[in-house]
């Protein structure tokens, strides 16, 4: 029996998203992701001063500021041909790490936590933990009380299968509330160089505006720790609890197989010295990243401007009235592939790299504690452990970076803005490859494109109708009840969808 | 609500009565506005228009009242994109029965794309119209940040959706529901928190002309600088990095009225100038909105000159 289905809107994410699928005896036999808003910060770039890019793509996401901000100013750099001191790479590399934590412990939690949890076990909790007591009492007195939406914004849930431990299930309640008091420490932790967050005030092309004290390296280290202690005792602990009551979650939502990571974290001022290492991995083989492998198609898509074109040429012309078309996003293919972004392509990029034997092992070990295979993490349960041990493994790393930093040494290099000139900025924000494309004329930004990880994983069908990645990856998905498509909204969100990125 | 809770949130209201200049005898009263939140007695729902999510993020950060407080203690908040539990067709019908309902504070971030309907959707509804609809029946409207305020980066020249602040929507569609502007990119937790409080007890706070609360956007940065001695002694940065008065970098603190400077962000971590960076003006009106106006003014040695 065929069915459609439509997920509009897919809240718990960020942005405007709508899913419609179609099943066939239970399963999505096809799946439409749509980008539901467009504001057109690629028009609204064009003649103005290059120094306003870093701070007008931040504010394409409040999510992911960081990252647009690293993006762009990576971009004027080669730009201008600059490179930053190793405080200013540094300090770069910190800011950006912080926010990728921030986020990934805000997804697992704030966004997916629902989808395990089974909030209404709090009303029979019988501990003495303050805070879960505190929620047991508010809970309480909502569901007794005229409130329009009673223990809103959290209620209702799909009524469907949640974690069935209590235990469990109330240990990742307390962590969720943990988890809003870590996410605001990891903001502070990108504050002590960002100056603000979100969308950070330092980030220039050179390096950075803020200076290094030692008192600053002293703050970042004790925050730091705090950050850490929750990623090892409850993050990580908590995807693995998570995993094992629901491990048919590592045969659903497999996807593309395809993954494209540009590398992130540069530990020298070499090209090549980034600690998650560049990479495309197409049916298993993994090769160096070429980026004039990359086009935009847009036949689907509610734009006029051409198809298939490159970011260096690329164009954004809205048509909202377009036949055919069911997305404000473009569709990016790595050499008229569909591919995915994110932490599982940036972990498997790294397992297949062999430069990095430290994650390799990190990797094999978290799957011998789930009883996994390599193969088995592409899945929606393994987009969260890939993305829970990513923190891991980050969140060791930086405590290591923060010590390199030197007090009263130079942040940031004198740069000159060229007549004109061009530059590209390619990073990783914490849900997947990221790209800024900056051209320069008469000293003015002549054009700017963004191909940003959403866009990757959102995509629409491109030119050729090949479905884009979350579009794949939702083809087989079981669905009990078209009423409550919880195992659909699972497998969108372990993508970490953010749509004001995908569209901007 | 728990002794923790009611030590950390009564410390919190002498804070932010002080800061909106009430006075000790508002003090209670102020805790009473926000217990009379936490009962459904005024309840809230968030919509976000054409927005970058930055300001619930930035809201997410508030402290020393956390957001485990705010959604759980202190606000009775129906329906948040980012956050609720409901999904689809469950999510609609918790907004649309909020709406029926009517009574509720409706807080808006992001701006409106009124060139281009259809650059905003929420599920299959066009975001302006579900806006129309949820301000006719709103008890006031808080536009939150910078885009919702005054149009924001999505709104200026250039853009192509003809996007607008929620203020000049609703004077468009004719609806007169009290509004509150809170702008920023993003709004300080502080200036959301604040300002609700005091409309929950004491109605509408004393606002500027723009529809800003005066306790937050009454002077400007500049006056509040903690670089203005460099200022007066003309001791100017001409590189980033560079100690002195940031003005010939660009910096719109002598433009705009915030109190970032004293509030500072992140529970006190830090804030744009202190950081080196110049203020780029965010919370003033005209943000962002004219390319004649960079944000910045150095871009090559010798060419920082500061505002004329």
């Amino acid at each position: 029996m065929k069915q459609t289905i439509n997920v509009s809107p897919v809240t718990r994410i960020e942005g405007h998203l709508g899913v419609k699928v179609e099943t066939e005896n239970g399963r999505v036999s096809s799946a439409r992701v749509v980008g539901e808003m467009f504001r057109g910060f690629e028009q609204i770039l064009r003649g103005r001063d290059p120094l306003d890019a870093q701070e007008i793509t931040q504010r394409i996401c409040g999510v992911c500021p960081v990252e647009h901000g690293i993006a762009s100013i990576t971009a004027q750099d080669s730009a201008y041909g600059v490179t930053p001191p190793d405080n200013g790479r540094i300090a770069r590399n910190l800011v950006q790490v912080a926010n990728f934590i921030t986020s990934h412990v805000t997804h697992f939690y704030l966004l997916c936590g629902l989808d395990f949890v089974d909030l209404s076990q709090i009303t029979a909790y019988q501990g003495r933990d303050s805070a879960l007591v505190g929620l047991r009492d508010w809970a309480k007195s909502q569901l007794a009380s005229v409130a329009v939406n009673p223990v809103g914004p959290f209620l209702p849930q799909f009524p469907a299968q949640l974690i069935r431990d209590p235990a469990v299930n109330i240990g990742v309640i307390k962590h969720y509330l943990d988890a809003l008091e870590v996410r605001k420490i990891g903001h502070k932790l990108c504050a002590i160089f960002a100056g603000k967050m979100p969308h950070a005030a330092t980030l220039v092309p050179g390096g950075v505006t803020e200076q290094v004290t030692a008192l600053k390296i002293t703050e970042f280290r004790a925050y730091l720790a705090r950050l850490r202690t929750f990623v090892v005792e409850s993050y990580l602990p908590d995807v693995v609890a998570v995993a094992t009551a629901f491990p048919e979650y590592f045969e659903i939502g497999r996807g593309c197989g395809n993954f494209l990571s540009y590398g992130v974290f540069p530990e020298s001022s070499g090209e090549r010295s980034r600690f998650l290492p560049a990479g495309v991995l197409l049916s298993d083989r993994l090769q160096s990243v070429k980026v004039e492998a990359i086009t935009e198609d847009v036949r689907y898509s509610w734009f006029s401007s051409a198809t298939g074109r490159k970011p260096t040429e690329g164009e954004t012309i809205a048509d909202p009235n377009k036949s055919g078309a069911y997305s404000w996003l473009k569709a990016p293919r790595y050499d008229g592939q569909v591919v995915e972004v994110g932490p599982l392509a940036r972990m498997l990029v790294a397992y297949h790299d062999g430069s990095r034997p430290g994650i390799k092992a990190a990797v094999d070990e978290l799957l011998k504690s789930l009883g996994r295979q390599p193969k088995d993490l592409v899945s929606m349960m393994g987009r969260h452990a890939a993305r829970a041990l990513e923190a891991r493994v980050l969140v060791d790393r930086c405590t290591e970076w923060v010590e390199q930093l030197v007090p009263n040494q130079p942040t940031s290099v004198e740069f000159r803005i060229p007549e004109s000139g061009q530059g590209i900025g390619l990073t990783e924000a914490a849900r997947g490859a990221l790209g800024h494309w900056i051209e320069i004329r008469g000293r003015k930004i002549s054009n700017y494109q963004c191909v940003v990880p959403t866009t990757w994983n959102c995509s629409p069908r491109d030119d050729r109708d090949r479905p884009g990645a979350m579009e794949t990856a939702l083809i087989g998905t079981p669905v009990a009840d078209a009423k409550h498509p919880i195992e659909v909204a699972r497998v969108i969100r372990s993508f970490d969808p953010c749509l004001a990125c995908a569209v901007h | 609500m728990d002794s923790m809770n009611r030590r950390a949130f009564l410390q919190w209201s002498v804070r932010l009565t002080a800061l909106m200049g009430l006075g000790a005898k508002a003090i209670p009263v102020m805790a009473e506005s926000l217990t009379q939140l936490a009962h459904g007695a005024a309840p809230a729902l968030w919509l976000q228009g054409q927005s970058c999510s930055g300001c619930s993020i930035s809201l997410l950060n508030s402290e020393p009242l956390g957001p485990e407080q705010l959604l759980t203690q202190f606000l009775s908040l129906s329906f948040h994109q980012t956050l609720s539990g409901a999904t689809g067709e469950a999510a609609l019908e918790v907004v649309n029965r909020t709406i029926a309902q009517g009574g509720y504070f409706l807080i808006v971030e992001g701006s409106v794309p009124a060139g281009m309907p259809r650059a905003c959707l929420f599920g299959e509804e066009v975001f302006s119209v579900q806006l129309a609809r949820a301000a006719r029946k709103a008890k006031a409207i808080l536009c939150v940040g910078a885009c919702a305020a005054n149009g924001g980066i999505p709104g200026a020249e250039k853009n192509p959706t003809g996007a607008i602040s929620v203020p000049a929507f609703l004077a468009q569609e004719g609806i007169t529901t009290p509004r509150i502007s809170i702008p920023g990119c993003p709004a300080h937790p502080d200036w959301v928190v604040g300002t609700l409080a005091h409309v929950l007890k004491f109605g509408l706070p004393p606002l500027d002309q723009l529809g800003q609360p005066k306790a937050f956007f009454a002077r400007t940065i500049h006056e509040q600088c903690p670089r203005f001695s460099d200022y007066e002694r003309e001791n100017f940065a001409l590189n980033y990095g560079a100690d002195g008065c940031l003005f010939k970098l660009g910096c719109a603190g002598p433009i705009t009225r915030a109190d970032c400077t004293m509030r500072q962000w992140n529970g006190g971590v830090n804030h744009c100038i202190r950081a080196g960076a110049p203020c780029i003006g965010c919370a003033r009106e005209g943000f962002a909105s004219k390319a004649s106006f960079p944000f910045h003014l150095t871009a090559s040695p010798g060419r920082a000159e500061g505002r004329s």
